[in-house]
């Protein structure tokens, strides 16, 4: 009895030994719960502070760099999906390219002959067809090119006029046929820019111009004096963009909602083409727009030193038709369907014209005719063992014939283009347009004569 | 007549002489160069410190000099002991900047910021190159001044996004003085912080090989000035942990702390709090600070050199071969290495992997004063791209 009572009473000793320590051992981390990781002058909690916040940037830290491996992956996948789109439209609209410029040139013979009724509109519906095609595929072109950062500036020193005088021409006649009243101011000034890509942005411009315009709508082509510089306007009394969708239409495959009677066929890329290029070449682009009202889009270009002038104005205004009108025109072209539509084409201008699908014949029709003919167009691409141009070098050393030369290309390198001019030969892209087709002709006979 | 463009960007030396002129000389020797940056040492407590100092000042002149006394040296030859071993850093490749932190318990978060602050500018005078992500900051602080996390936490709030880390000085377990070097003069109570600007790649880490065991001890009285627990679960501290590994507290020495470490958990990691004594009353000194209610997990160490092997594998895979690395290895490590018998195989792999520093009585990362751990900075060969 006296045992369990001795036993009882030394366990509960014990317990009552574990409670004590049980309340020190809770009373101590009261203590320690109640300070917190609150920074004060104890070491302990300076320790579990600094601690802590360590474990905070560590965490944030590797938070931060999964996020910029993922980032890193993403923009990877997105550079590797943006090349191989930029390659396969270049590959794709090149190989569209050379079908659709005998289209073209086969069209332009079309129109050129005396149709009636069904059959004139049937074939004004193709050549229209195709016109789309064309433009379709010049911007894939050239979003494709402007994307994949092949396209360098090659600035050079012209006087305005003779690029505005040239789009001035096409657009008075494609106004025309929209039924737009189109009206050109000249300027005299001089400029320093790329002469091609200029005329991407304005000829951007003016299509939009046309685009977003209803029949009998006023579009002005003209030029402002700025310091140092000159900005190149387009203005319309079209449909106009309203203030909340200005900020987006240099965006690609951005189109601003047609109103209902308007035909659109854009692709939504030409001002994201503006864009880039003029990012490119450092030129401002500036867009003001009432909705209802119209729009005005321009850009402002640096002006050369008017000495420089290296263009003479243009002396003769005579017709191009006066021009073309019995002209000889020799074609040199490997593709006889080019042949064939050259032809029909060039003959229905007026001109007399002789094809060579090979340098080897083009020779012997020079032994026989030395002075060569007043304009000479022949295909940049000829055969493998060489180009247009070696061939046409060649045959100068041979026969001193001092024709006007005219290169058809799909190469749009900036390397070609200066080789050209530097040898004074003028080049077109591919696909040919008819009417571009037929101011070059006019401007190079003009050189001629 | 020497081609200064051959000589490489950091070069490390080591006497082991004990006279004190003697090792000096022998250093600067191999170190010095007219394109000397500044020269970090680390040297045994055995030396003479004031005839060391003298010597020192003799043979580098005008030299940028900072170092610390040691538990222990990681010299070209691996573990060392009685040597003074240095690096001499290129002009080329580094900038360096130092002051001294003279009153240690006085040390507050302005200060620290004026400090730091003088450090940056005179960097910038003497860098066009810029700072951003191509500095990291050293502390070498007395081991024995109980100051490092009040220290520390000030100076972390200073440093911002510098990289930091740095080693408490030791004196071969004495535990009667450690020293650091600043300006041609030994001080106690004191830390030197230096801020070290270079065009090479590097990165400063910590690591260590420790797994937590299931057992848990709570402070329930601490002495906190004195890095003392009294009492873990309201019972004589040194009794408690004794009868956790199943030993008599008379059998409690740095061997045992060294193998059988507590650890404080914050959020996901352990941070292991190493014991310094056993006192009289069977009290515990920490090399850290201690508080009431602090939790003290046991911990089991794990192969060291695996855990090291795998550290160096992943730092190295970023920033490839090392040229140097500078590393504070506490001497508890030493102890279980040598305890385990491998310091040979530790001593190789710091050669392979040019390793320099010396064995600390704590290590410094980030703003943080740690224990048990091996922390330092990797020096890369290439530039940072």
């Amino acid at each position: 009895m006296s045992d369990l009572t001795s036993t009882n009473l030394s366990s509960y000793g014990t317990l009552l030994a574990e409670n004590q320590r049980l309340k020190k051992i809770n009373a101590a981390l009261i203590e320690r719960v109640e300070a917190g990781s609150a920074f004060n002058a104890a070491p302990y909690a300076a320790f579990e502070h600094s601690a802590s916040l360590a474990e905070q940037v560590r965490e944030r830290t590797e938070a931060l760099s999964v996020a910029m491996g993922e980032l890193r992956q993403t923009n990877q996948a997105l550079k590797q999906a943006n090349l191989s789109r930029t390659k396969f439209l270049a590959a794709v609209s090149h190989d569209l390219l050379q079908p659709l410029n005998a289209a073209r040139l086969f069209t332009g013979a079309l129109l050129e002959q005396p149709l009636q009724g069904e059959l004139k509109h049937l074939s004004e519906s193709i050549h229209r067809s195709l016109q789309d095609v064309d433009s379709l595929l010049g911007t894939l072109v050239d979003i494709s090119r402007l994307d994949a950062g092949v396209i360098n500036p090659d600035i050079s020193i012209f006087p305005i006029s003779d690029l505005l005088d040239n789009l001035a021409a096409e657009f008075t006649q494609i106004c025309d046929m929209e039924q737009r009243h189109f009206r050109y101011q000249s300027s005299s000034r001089v400029v320093s820019t790329d002469l091609v890509l200029l005329a991407r942005i304005l000829r951007n411009f003016l299509t939009n111009a046309v685009r977003y315009t209803t029949p009998s709508s006023r579009i002005v082509l003209g030029c402002r004096r700025r310091p140092n510089s000159l900005e190149i306007q387009v203005l319309d009394s079209g449909i106009g963009i309203a203030d909340d969708q200005l900020e987006h239409i240099f965006e690609e495959f951005r189109r601003i909602q047609p109103e209902s009677g308007l035909h659109d066929r854009g692709l939504g890329l030409g001002l994201a083409i503006v864009d880039k290029i003029a990012g490119m070449l450092g030129h401002q682009v500036r867009v003001m727009s009432i909705k209802g009202k119209g729009s005005l889009f321009s850009v402002t270009i640096p002006l050369a030193e008017p000495q420089l002038n290296t263009f003479p104005a243009l002396q003769t205004e005579s017709s191009d038709q006066q021009l073309l009108q019995n002209s000889e025109v020799w074609v040199l072209d490997n593709d006889p369907a080019i042949c064939i539509a050259m032809v029909s084409l060039l003959t229905s201008w007026g001109c007399k014209v002789k094809t060579f699908e090979k340098s080897a014949r083009l020779s012997k029709e020079l032994a026989c005719y030395p002075q060569g003919p007043d304009l000479l167009i022949a295909d940049y691409h000829l055969d493998e063992h060489e180009s247009g141009i070696e061939a046409i070098q060649r045959l100068r050393g041979e026969y001193a014939f001092q024709s006007a030369v005219l290169m058809i290309t799909a190469n749009h390198t900036s390397s070609l283009r200066q080789r050209v001019r530097s040898l004074g030969y003028r080049m077109l892209n591919k696909p040919v347009k008819p009417l571009k087709l037929k101011v070059t002709i006019a401007h190079l006979l003009r050189q001629v004569t | 007549m020497t081609d200064t463009n051959r000589i490489p960007p950091v070069i490390t030396a080591m006497s082991d002489a004990s006279d004190p002129y003697v090792a000096a000389s022998e250093l600067a020797q191999a170190l010095c160069h007219p394109e000397l940056e500044g020269v970090i040492f680390f040297c045994s407590a055995e030396y003479d410190l004031e005839h060391l100092a003298a010597a020192l000042n003799q043979s580098f002149a005008n030299t940028c000099l900072v170092g610390c006394t040691t538990a222990g040296e990681i010299t070209p030859r691996g573990y060392d002991r009685g040597t003074i071993v240095g690096l001499g850093f290129h002009r080329d490749s580094f900038t360096m900047e130092a002051s001294l932190i003279a009153d240690l318990d006085q040390f507050s978060l302005p200060e620290a910021q004026a400090q730091l602050d003088q450090l940056i500018r005179a960097l910038r005078q003497r860098t066009t190159d810029s700072l951003a992500g191509r500095c990291f900051a050293m502390t070498l602080l007395d081991g024995l001044s109980s100051q490092e996390e009040l220290v520390l936490v000030a100076l972390d709030s200073a440093l911002g996004s510098i990289p930091h880390f740095g080693g408490s000085a030791g004196d071969d377990i004495q535990l009667a003085g450690t020293h650091v070097f600043y300006q041609g003069a030994f001080h106690n109570e004191a830390a030197v912080l230096t801020l070290m600007h270079t065009v090479l790649d590097f990165e400063v880490f910590s690591t260590h090989h420790m797994q937590s065991l299931a057992t848990k001890l709570v402070v329930t009285q601490a002495d906190s000035d004195k890095r003392q627990v009294i009492e873990l679960n309201a019972e004589p501290a040194a009794q408690v942990y004794a009868r956790m590994l199943g030993i008599e507290p008379e059998e409690l020495n740095p061997k045992v702390f060294a193998l059988h470490p507590l650890a404080v958990k914050l959020g996901q990691e352990y941070y292991v709090r190493s014991i310094q004594k056993v006192n009289e009353d069977m009290s515990l000194t920490f090399y850290c600070a201690v508080g009431n209610g602090m939790v003290l997990t046991a911990m089991q160490p794990q192969p060291i050199l695996p855990d090291l092997e795998r550290r160096f594998a992943h730092i190295e895979a970023r920033i490839g071969e090392p040229m140097i690395t500078l590393g504070c290895d506490c001497f508890l490590r030493r102890l279980e290495t040598e305890h385990l018998g491998s310091l040979d195989e530790a001593s190789a792999f710091f050669r392979e992997h040019r390793v320099i520093g010396f064995n600390t009585y704590g290590e410094h990362f980030d703003g943080v004063h740690i224990n048990q751990t091996f922390t330092g900075v990797v020096i890369g060969k290439e530039t940072v791209r």
